[in-house]
């Protein structure tokens, strides 16, 4: 009876301790998105002047063959690399 | 001659397996683990290590297995009762064998778990968890399996320390689970490191489980880009690469003025979080936490939680007890934070799915991915992920935070 109003208790305790920090770590990421938008905000990308238009990637053979054996092993050997383009 | 024989005998491992034919057992367990880790991928990194230290701990004569030391720190050496706490570590290596000197240096100190949790925390992105805060409150809710599960273990008969390090294992967190055993329970910890592991494998069939019992066709098909766009969050963020690195100094700082118990496992994983955000900088320590110190801590821990699953540490009803109730837990959890997200949506219009509720325990990102695997099924649109990661990383801070207050309460 005793254990069982302790673990009442701890029940209690630890389900309000959690939801309150979790609360209080959402307030306080509101609060940091709020001082960081004010110091620090936006970085500003600056874009490289226009140069001639990008000659079409070529990937090397070697990345080619790690990009293919990691395909293969993630998908157990059903995946099959297509295309490869540079973002 | 035959004395040669008889000598020959008692020398190898039979005498002793023919005498206690419960070390079968183990092996049997040892290899279905190792079936489980090496063929069905089931979280191979760390079934592969425990699978094989059950092994080597349940070899007659081989002194790989862990003894532990009962509540006053006392166990036997050759016949004789010594304080553990009272051996230095190479009489303890050379009395009790090479595994327990690592059992006693790595994991009694609770030296692994938080090592881990810093390399978690290089490897995990706070991004989707900034971006989507209001949905962080799941992680929570679905700590309450956590502490269900420990009444009902008192209820059964355990102690409370022992209710709590079975009940934790509802966190979905392995560091955590062992971290909070070791502390509280030491003599449960290959079970409940066996059983948090196995349920964190076990996710992908889980969640779906829970998620088919307790969700409807229409909640399931809730699309939360559209409820984005219907109900635009109202918090933007201008420089999210600053942000990242503030939040891991600020997270830590807080947990740990509010629950300084949880600070090893929750500073620790801010620590890696914070030198994997500052970047080049700090590529090398990145580098270092998530992949070789990470790697290293991982094959200790693993080969020592194994041999603590000797036979006679092992086979009993307890084990059974802890089978069933980290079970339980995993599935309360789960179901708590379905439940939060239904009660949320009576009284919200911009509605949640309720599988952002079912991420909530800390299975980092296998949950989120399962829980995308469900929505897609309904929706081939509707893609979750982003924000199951939330409440999914917040439930990696709510189970350290639980175990902090089960350890401050406790120990």
């Amino acid at each position: 009876m005793e254990n069982l109003s302790l673990g009442l208790m701890l029940m209690a305790v630890g389900m309000i301790t959690v939801f309150v920090i979790l609360l209080i770590v959402i307030n306080l990421s509101k609060l940091l998105i709020a001082i960081v938008n004010k110091v620090a905000p936006e970085e500003v990308v600056v874009k490289k002047a226009a140069t001639a238009p990008a000659a079409p990637t070529v990937i090397d053979p070697a990345t080619m063959a790690a990009i293919k054996g990691a395909v293969n092993i993630v998908t157990s050997g059903k995946g099959k690399v297509i295309k490869v383009e540079k973002i | 001659m035959e004395d040669i024989f008889v000598k020959l005998y008692e020398m190898t491992a039979f005498s002793n397996i023919i005498a206690d034919p419960s070390f079968l057992a183990m092996y049997a367990i040892a290899f279905v683990l190792l079936y489980l880790g090496i063929k069905k991928h089931y979280e191979p990194l760390l079934l592969v290590p425990i699978a094989f230290g059950v092994l080597l701990a349940n070899f007659p004569g081989g002194e790989m297995g862990v003894i532990q030391a009962d509540s006053n720190g006392m166990v036997e050496v050759n016949g004789v009762m010594k304080n553990i706490w009272e051996m230095s570590l190479p009489e303890i290596a050379h009395d009790l064998g090479i595994m327990n000197f690592l059992y006693y240096m790595l994991i009694k100190t609770g030296f692994l778990p938080p090592v881990i949790f810093m390399g978690v925390g290089a490897l995990t992105d706070f991004g989707p968890m900034l971006r989507n805060l209001r949905l962080s409150i799941f992680g929570a809710a679905a700590q309450m399996g956590i502490f269900t599960v420990l009444l009902v273990a008192i209820l059964m008969g355990f102690t409370p320390q022992e209710a709590a390090s079975l009940g934790i294992i509802g966190g979905a967190d392995g560091p955590t689970a062992i971290f909070t055993t070791i502390k509280l329970a030491p003599h449960l910890l290959g079970p409940i490191a066996i059983a948090a592991y196995s349920y964190m494998a076990l996710v992908p069939v889980i969640i779906p489980l829970v998620v088919k019992l307790l969700c409807t066709k229409k909640e399931l098909m809730i699309n939360m880009k559209e409820q984005e766009k219907l109900y635009p969050s109202k918090t933007e963020i201008k420089n999210l690469r600053v942000l990242k690195i503030v939040f891991p100094i600020a997270v830590t700082t807080v947990v740990a003025i509010f629950v300084p118990t949880a600070v090893s496992l929750v500073g620790m994983l801010m620590f890696g979080n914070l030198i994997k955000e500052i970047g080049s900088d700090t590529s090398r320590l990145f580098d270092a936490a998530s992949n070789s110190i990470m790697n290293a801590a991982t094959i200790f821990l693993g080969l020592c939680v194994g041999a603590t699953m000797t036979s006679e540490a092992f086979l009993n009803w307890t084990t059974i007890g802890i089978v069933i109730g980290g079970f339980l837990a995993f599935a309360l959890s789960i179901s708590s934070g379905i439940f939060m997200v239904k009660i949320f949506n009576l009284f919200s219009k911009k509605k949640i799915n309720p599988l952002i509720g079912a991420t909530g325990l800390s299975a980092v990102p296998m949950a989120s991915r399962v829980a995308n695997d469900i929505a897609t099924k309904y929706d081939p649109k509707n893609h979750v992920l982003n924000y199951c990661m939330s409440s999914n990383i917040s439930g990696v801070i709510g189970s350290a935070v639980a175990a902090g207050v089960l350890i401050s309460f406790l120990q």
